[in-house]
C-alpha cells in the first residue's frame, strides 16, 4: 500500500493532467494540502514511485525560465493510477465510521 | 555589494556545488526547479543538500549497501592479517626458511580473496562505495597507525589494497562474471585453501565473495 505523502504526490500528479513536472507538482501539493514540500521528499519519492512502477518519468526541454535547464516530466501510470484509487478506498472504508466523517459526537469511554 | 547579497551569491555557488552529488538528470531538474521558484541563498543550498542527503539514506533501506560494507570492513580486517603474514613469510623466504610452493599459494590467495571481495563490495552496491570506502580504510588506518615491527614497511599490511581496488573497479563497471569464470575461479580459491598449510579457520570467510559471485554469475541461456 502506498505511504500517505506517495499519495497525494499522485493524486496531485495526476490532477495536473498528462505531463507535469517537479516544480509544479511541488507547488500544487503545497497550494491544496497546504503543506511545505521541500525538493528532497519530492524527488525521493518520484524516484522510488518510479522505481514501483507507479510514476514514469523523463527528461524535458529547457526553458529560459528555468536558466536552461530540463525539467524532469513526471507521468502517473496506470498502475500508480489503481494503487491511489487502493489507498482512497481504504482510508474511506477506515474513516467511515469516525466522529468527523459521521458528525456524530465521539463517545465518551 | 552588500554583506547580505555576497552571502547569498556565496550560499547559491555552494547548492550549485552540492549537485555534484545528484546524478546528471536530478542536477539539471533540481536546479531549473529552483530557478523556476527564485529559491537562492541558503534555501537552494539547504534544498539540494537536503535531497543529496535523502538518496543516500533512500539507498540504505535495501540490504545491499549493508552487506556490501560488511565485507568492506571483515574483509579489510582479515586481509590486512593476511598482508602481514605474507610479509613475514616473504621475509622467511629471503632467509630460506620457507618453501616458493606455500609462499606462491599465500600470495595468490590474497591476490584472489582481495579481488573478489572488492568485485563483490562494488557490485552490490556501487552507490554506497564511499561508506563502503571508510568502512575498509578505519581499519587499514588502524593498523598502520599502530603498526610496531620495526623490521618490516608498516605498509606492508596493504599488501591487498591494489588488487582490492582493482576488483572494485571491475566490479562497478561489471556487477557480474561469468558463471564459468566464477566458478572456476571459486573452485580454485577452495582448492587453494585446502593445499596451503598456513591456513587459518577465519580466512574461511574470505571464501565466501567468490562463492557469492558464483551464485550470482550471468547464467548461459538454455534455448529451447
Amino acid at each position: 500500500m502506498l505511504g500517505e505523502f506517495e499519495y497525494v504526490l499522485i493524486t496531485a500528479a495526476a490532477g495536473l493532467g498528462e505531463s507535469t513536472y517537479g516544480a509544479a507538482i511541488r507547488e500544487e501539493i503545497e497550494k491544496v494540502a497546504g503543506r511545505k514540500c521541500s525538493i528532497g521528499a519530492l524527488y525521493t519519492t518520484i524516484e522510488r514511485l518510479e522505481k514501483k512502477g507507479l510514476l514514469k518519468t523523463w527528461m524535458g526541454e529547457a526553458t529560459a525560465q528555468r536558466g536552461g535547464r530540463a525539467k524532469r516530466m513526471v507521468r502517473v501510470t496506470p498502475k500508480g493510477m489503481q494503487a491511489a484509487k487502493e489507498f482512497y478506498e481504504a482510508m474511506m472504508r477506515v474513516s467511515h465510521n469516525a466522529s468527523w466523517v459521521t458528525g456524530k459526537p465521539e463517545s465518551a469511554s | 555589494m552588500g554583506y547580505g547579497q555576497a552571502g547569498e551569491c556565496v550560499m547559491s555557488s555552494l547548492a550549485e556545488m552540492a549537485t555534484i552529488f545528484l546524478t546528471p538528470r536530478d542536477r539539471d531538474a533540481v536546479l531549473g526547479d529552483l530557478a523556476e521558484t527564485g529559491a537562492n541563498g541558503w534555501n537552494a543550498f539547504a534544498s539540494v543538500l537536503g535531497l543529496a542527503m535523502r538518496q543516500q539514506m533512500e539507498l540504505w533501506r535495501c540490504w545491499q549497501p549493508w552487506v556490501a560494507g560488511s565485507v568492506a570492513f571483515a574483509g579489510s580486517v582479515l586481509l590486512l592479517g593476511v598482508s602481514f603474514g605474507l610479509s613475514v613469510d616473504s621475509r622467511h623466504l629471503l632467509r630460506g626458511e620457507r618453501g616458493y610452493g606455500s609462499m606462491l599459494c599465500e600470495a595468490l590467495l590474497m591476490l584472489l580473496w582481495a579481488w573478489t571481495s572488492g568485485f563483490v563490495v562494488a557490485s552490490l552496491s556501487g552507490k554506497t562505495r564511499w561508506v563502503s570506502a571508510i568502512l575498509c580504510a578505519i581499519p587499514c588506518l588502524s593498523c598502520v597507525l599502530r603498526f610496531q615491527d620495526t623490521s618490516l614497511s608498516r605498509l606492508c599490511v596493504l599488501l591487498f589494497l591494489l588488487p582490492a581496488v582493482v576488483g572494485a573497479v571491475q566490479g562497478a563497471c561489471r556487477a557480474r562474471l561469468s558463471h564459468r569464470t566464477a566458478l572456476t575461479l571459486a573452485i580454485a580459491m577452495t582448492a587453494l585453501m585446502f593445499v596451503w598449510d598456513g591456513m587459518y579457520m577465519r580466512n574461511w570467510f574470505l571464501l565466501l565473495p567468490a562463492w557469492w559471485l558464483v551464485a550470482h554469475a550471468e547464467r548461459p541461456k538454455l534455448s529451447n
